[in-house]
């Protein structure tokens, strides 16, 4: 404490000699100023005093016949009348401070953790629409709303955690593991009952119902759209004539035959990009949105393709700024046409092939048959497959009413 | 005296002397310094004189009414 008021006020280092330094120092106590690290060094005696005790220790100095001069001067005082003289360097100090405070008060940085099914691009569009964007001054930050609107507006998201970290908005979210995707449909065949109906035509190759009337046999021809299994169960009089009709779910295992036709081209001709080898690096710098890039004149390559990274400056691990440093590789190349070899040709052929056995394979699309013919030609090999299918191609629809239910569908007696 | 319980120092104008090791002390009152070189520092107190012996020996600072010594005490002695 002292030493800080000692520096705010500025003391100075003096060197004493003459006849009697003991008498000098008597005096100052007599005179109430104050030294102090006072240290012999045989023929002269060092010595600390405030700046006021120097003014006053003059005619002191006079009486005992001591001689004083300042060795160095410490303090505030001192250092501002030497910072008067370095302008520049002091003003740079302060406008460098300003500068760091007050883009210390700005968001520069959105960070997103823990999503999984929506993507970071509709998160910070969502985010934007809430009015959070970079930059903008922090104390417009509503944290809480924030995070209120978004478990609000997402059903998917069920925990939300927003915080800052200097000036980076770090936003946590869960996500539900198991969503459910559609809730409306079993809500509204709860009360009216629901049929069963081809998704596509084809031949009934199984059909097994648990609930609701089944309107066709296996080996049927079916079209898309027709109703395979009835919601409507007729309720009977004792006279067999229908009585009403009780609406269900319908429930059943249906799998419908039908044959496809597949075909995949290929050229035996491919563009191909050759890198010459030929490459510049860029310097890049950004602020914000934008980006210079540092290089002379233009590129003179024809083909080029332009790659680069670029990193944001950030202060202390998390206080980002709205700068960004980088570099850029420009590569050049030309475009040459070349040709598949027999095997290369075939090897492409076996993975189109592969690639339709697995989107119908993950279809849930069973093949009972399949004819595979590979036609090869000069410019282009054709792949045919003529497939016979298997497929559980049924969806849900709200029930049909049936034709005669006009007059004996209505409510219970 | 002893019965009225007052402080010895300020009835007596005897010097309170602290000595804290053999590296620091600390003086309260006296009247001023009569010798100072590093190897022996001598005052005035109201009754007698002090002298400190020793080696390095430094005045930390220096007021009217206390003072402090740093540096090697060999010894303190009463004049």
């Amino acid at each position: 404490m002292l030493h800080w008021m000692q520096y705010l006020r500025g003391y100075v280092k003096v060197k004493v000699w003459g006849y009697s330094t003991e008498r000098l120092l008597n005096l100052c106590g007599n005179h109430d100023i104050l030294v102090w690290d006072i240290a012999d060094h045989g023929g002269y005696t060092t010595m600390n005093v405030s700046v006021r005790g120097f003014f006053a220790l003059k005619p002191l100095l006079k009486k005992t016949g001591t001689r004083a001069s300042v060795l160095q001067k410490y303090g505030l005082p001192f250092f501002m009348s030497k910072m008067q003289r370095r302008k520049i360097f002091a003003a740079g100090f302060v406008c460098c401070m300003v500068f760091w405070i007050l883009m210390s008060r700005f968001l520069w940085n959105i960070r997103i953790e823990g999503n999984y099914m929506l993507t970071e691009d509709v998160l910070l569009a969502y985010l934007r629409e809430q009015g959070v964007s970079v930059p903008m001054p922090k104390n417009r930050l509503q944290i809480a709303e924030l995070e209120k609107a978004l478990r609000e507006d997402y059903d998917l998201i069920t925990w939300t955690s927003a915080r800052l970290e200097g000036t980076t908005l770090l936003v946590q979210i869960k996500e539900n593991e198991m969503p459910d995707y559609e809730p409306q449909e079993e809500d509204a065949g709860e009360s009216a009952g629901t049929d069963l109906v081809a998704r596509r035509a084809g031949t009934v190759a199984y059909i097994v119902t648990r609930s609701g009337v089944p309107q066709v046999e296996a080996g049927d021809e079916v079209k898309a759209g027709d109703v395979l299994v009835s919601g409507a169960v007729p309720v009977y009089n004792e006279d067999n004539t229908v009585r009403r009709y009780r609406y269900v779910q319908s429930d059943a295992d249906i799998t419908l035959r039908y044959t496809d036709d597949i075909s995949v081209k290929r050229d035996v001709m491919y563009d191909e990009k050759i890198y010459t080898g030929r490459r510049k690096k860029i310097l890049t710098l950004g602020f914000y949105d934008r980006e210079w890039d540092l290089k002379l004149g233009r590129i003179k390559y024809e083909d080029y393709d332009v790659s680069g990274e670029k990193t944001q400056v950030r202060l202390l691990d998390q206080l980002y700024l709205p700068f960004y440093y980088g570099t850029k590789t420009v590569q050049e190349y030309r475009m040459a046409r070349l040709e598949y070899t027999e095997d290369e040709m075939e090897g492409i052929m076996r993975s189109e092939w592969n690639k339709i056995i697995t989107t119908l394979e993950e279809k849930g699309v069973q093949i009972t048959e399949k004819n595979v013919t590979i036609k090869k030609n000069e410019t282009y090999w054709v792949l045919n497959a003529a497939l016979q299918l298997e497929e559980a191609a049924v969806r849900t629809a709200a029930a049909a009413e049936p034709a005669d239910a006009g007059e004996t569908a209505d409510t219970e007696p | 005296m002893e019965s009225l319980k007052l402080p010895k120092d300020t009835m007596l104008g005897a010097s309170i002397v602290t000595v804290t090791g053999n590296r620091e002390a600390f003086i309260q009152n006296y009247k001023g310094i009569l010798e100072y070189s590093t190897e022996r520092i001598a005052l005035q107190g109201k009754t007698c004189r002090l002298v400190f012996e020793g080696r390095r020996l430094s005045i930390d600072y220096y007021t009217n009414e206390d003072m402090k010594i740093s540096g090697l005490i060999d010894a303190v002695r009463y004049v």
